[in-house]
């Protein structure tokens, strides 16, 4: 069964069409990636996901709740997560106290009491190695880190779905295989489906996802297993643009 | 349960504070009325606090709360004095109105103004306490602009020395109370999930909605909070220590500067930086007006600069994060 179903999404700003007729399913537990070169609605489509726009047209089912006009605050609690592609810390709590925020108000929201949310917070940056950060205030990360607060205040929130938005931009190479391997982990151990957008990191997603959707001027050009995806001579197209005439 | 009651040392300098006014206003002689508006500084910083330093939200109309709460106290005073029988009741009536018309009017200021954000938020809201000073003058509501004046009323239900005792020392203890439990509901705001949830959304809106936080509903909390809180300075600050009531006095636009000045000197959004606030600007206020009389203003300006120049984050601010990693920190926050 799908845990969140896009049906036809169409988001216009005016006279712009942003996302077109979109539609795809995530079974819980899975990891798509979705990619697309800049401006091809990827952003638009987390939005819509998450609550920050509702669409013109279509639908949006999460855990058999259509979710299309709900609002955003009200998603976080049914079980979905996202991490923004600038992080956006709240920058002068600490990173515990962000951290037990996710725990609060996530799908643990009037569970939990301020005190077992904070304790949440401690296990969670323990898993994500922020312990020397752990009184400091968010603002004074670095990019890296902020990012890693993030992903942790996401799974703080215990999510049936994570939506990573450019988790790896601006990341060495050595520090995204090592964020990779430690997201593939956690999904796999709390069986969070997890959405991880990327505009050009390829790097991430053929390690990462079992499938990738790829978008273009709004459209779905392709949703495929992540190596056939990758090799489609369409995504090769948007990519790359033609290839040269053989003489 | 240590632990628990641990979370509310920060509450013991603030108490602490109050208490050595109101010992210095009881046993120097002549310092009284000093102390009184010292009180009257700290409670309007400590009520504002909730809302400016909790949420960042700047609201330049905030005086209309202290008006209708002077105006529910009036109200009580003047409409129930001839009820045989009630007695001092009459005042713990008037608390009760000025509440209860401070939460309405918040309620339906909030409803509308807080879904705007920023300067469109501060414009708004001065629209609504120079509309609502309009309205009661204009249609002459409560007497219009005649004011209430309601002195024989508090002696007729007190008797003449009682009054007295109320206008010029039980009035500021009802202020010094007020303050105190202003203190300690922004302390156990901090600790509930309410704060967490402000902390986010002053911080990021956006980021705090999509994490689950209704931040319509955290918002309105601390605005109905901070304005009744408002309503019950203006009733016993203003309604009981001087028992009249003018509309152009009461949504004066001169006192929510002050207390937007007094929470930014001592700390937006810290505990203790109310009361540094207030007695930082109230002292300096009083000792510049009998120094340098008029041009106490002249000299006024320029202090209040330097000091946000030199702390930004406030007289507090910046000593929370100077004190962060020794034992006072328990205690400033």
């Amino acid at each position: 069964m799908a845990l969140l179903t896009v049906e036809n999404v169409t988001k216009r700003f005016g006279g712009l069409v942003a996302v077109n007729r979109v539609s795809f399913e995530i079974r819980q537990g899975e990891f798509i990636g979705i990619v697309g070169p800049n401006g091809s609605g990827k952003t638009t489509l987390f939005n819509v996901i998450s609550g920050v726009y509702f669409p013109e047209e279509g639908k949006v089912t999460f855990d058999d709740i259509d979710i299309t006009r709900l609002p955003p605050y009200k998603r976080a609690p049914l079980g979905i997560g996202r991490t923004f592609q600038i992080p956006r810390p709240f920058a002068s709590a600490t990173v515990r106290e962000n951290i037990a925020v996710g725990a609060m108000f996530g799908s643990l929201s009037g569970k939990v009491s301020v005190d077992e949310s904070l304790d949440i917070a401690d296990k969670t940056i323990e898993r994500v190695n922020l312990q020397e950060h752990r009184e400091k205030p968010a603002g004074t990360l670095t990019p890296v880190e902020k990012k890693l607060m993030e992903i942790a205040r996401a799974l703080a929130m215990k999510p049936k779905l994570l939506l990573m938005d450019e988790a790896m931009a601006g990341m060495h190479p050595n520090d995204i295989d090592q964020m990779v391997s430690f997201i593939k982990r956690i999904a796999q151990e709390e069986k969070i489906a997890i959405v991880s957008m990327v505009e050009h990191i390829m790097r991430a997603v053929v390690g990462m996802a079992e499938r990738v959707i790829v978008l273009h001027q709004g459209s779905k050009i392709v949703d495929a297993p992540t190596k056939e995806a990758l090799e489609d001579p369409k995504v090769v197209e948007v990519y790359l643009g033609h290839p040269p005439e053989e003489k | 349960m240590k632990k628990q009651i641990a979370k509310y040392y920060p509450i013991i300098p603030v108490f602490a504070a109050y208490l050595v006014l109101f010992l210095i206003g009881r046993n120097v002689t002549g310092t009284w009325q000093l102390v009184a508006m010292l009180l009257f500084y700290c409670a309007l910083g400590q009520a504002f606090n909730i809302f400016l330093g909790m949420t960042g939200y700047v609201d330049f109309g905030y005086v209309a709360f202290m008006g209708v709460g002077t105006y529910g106290m009036a109200l009580s005073i003047t409409r129930l004095a001839n009820i045989e029988g009630l007695g001092a009741a009459v005042i713990a009536i008037g608390f009760l109105l000025a509440l209860l018309m401070s939460t309405l009017l918040s309620l339906a200021v909030g409803a509308v103004a807080l879904r705007l954000r920023g300067a469109y938020f501060a414009i708004a809201t001065i629209g609504v306490n120079e509309g609502f000073r309009f309205l009661i003058e204009g249609a002459r509501i409560w007497n219009g602009s005649e004011g209430l004046i309601f002195t024989a009323q508090l002696n007729q239900i007190l008797g003449r020395e009682t009054a007295s005792a109320l206008m010029t020392f039980w009035a500021d203890i009802m202020v010094l109370i007020i303050a105190a439990l202003a203190a300690f509901v922004t302390l156990f705001y901090m600790r509930s999930k309410i704060g967490y949830a402000l902390t986010a959304l002053r911080e990021d809106e956006d980021a705090a909605k999509v994490m689950g936080i209704n931040v319509t509903k955290f918002k309105i909390i601390a605005f109905v909070t901070s304005a009744c809180f408002a309503g019950l300075v203006g009733a016993a600050s203003w309604a009981l220590k001087t028992p009249y009531v003018f509309p152009p006095e009461v949504f004066e636009i001169h006192y929510t500067i002050e207390a937007i000045i007094i929470v930014l000197l001592g700390g937006a959004g810290t505990l203790l930086g109310p009361v540094a606030g207030g007695l930082i600007y109230g002292i300096s206020k009083y000792y510049l007006s009998i120094i340098l009389p008029g041009f106490q203003l002249l000299i006024f300006a320029p202090i209040i600069i330097l000091i946000i120049v030199l702390f930004p984050e406030g007289v507090i601010g910046m000593l929370k994060n100077r004190v962060k990693n020794s034992a006072l920190a328990r205690f400033i926050i």
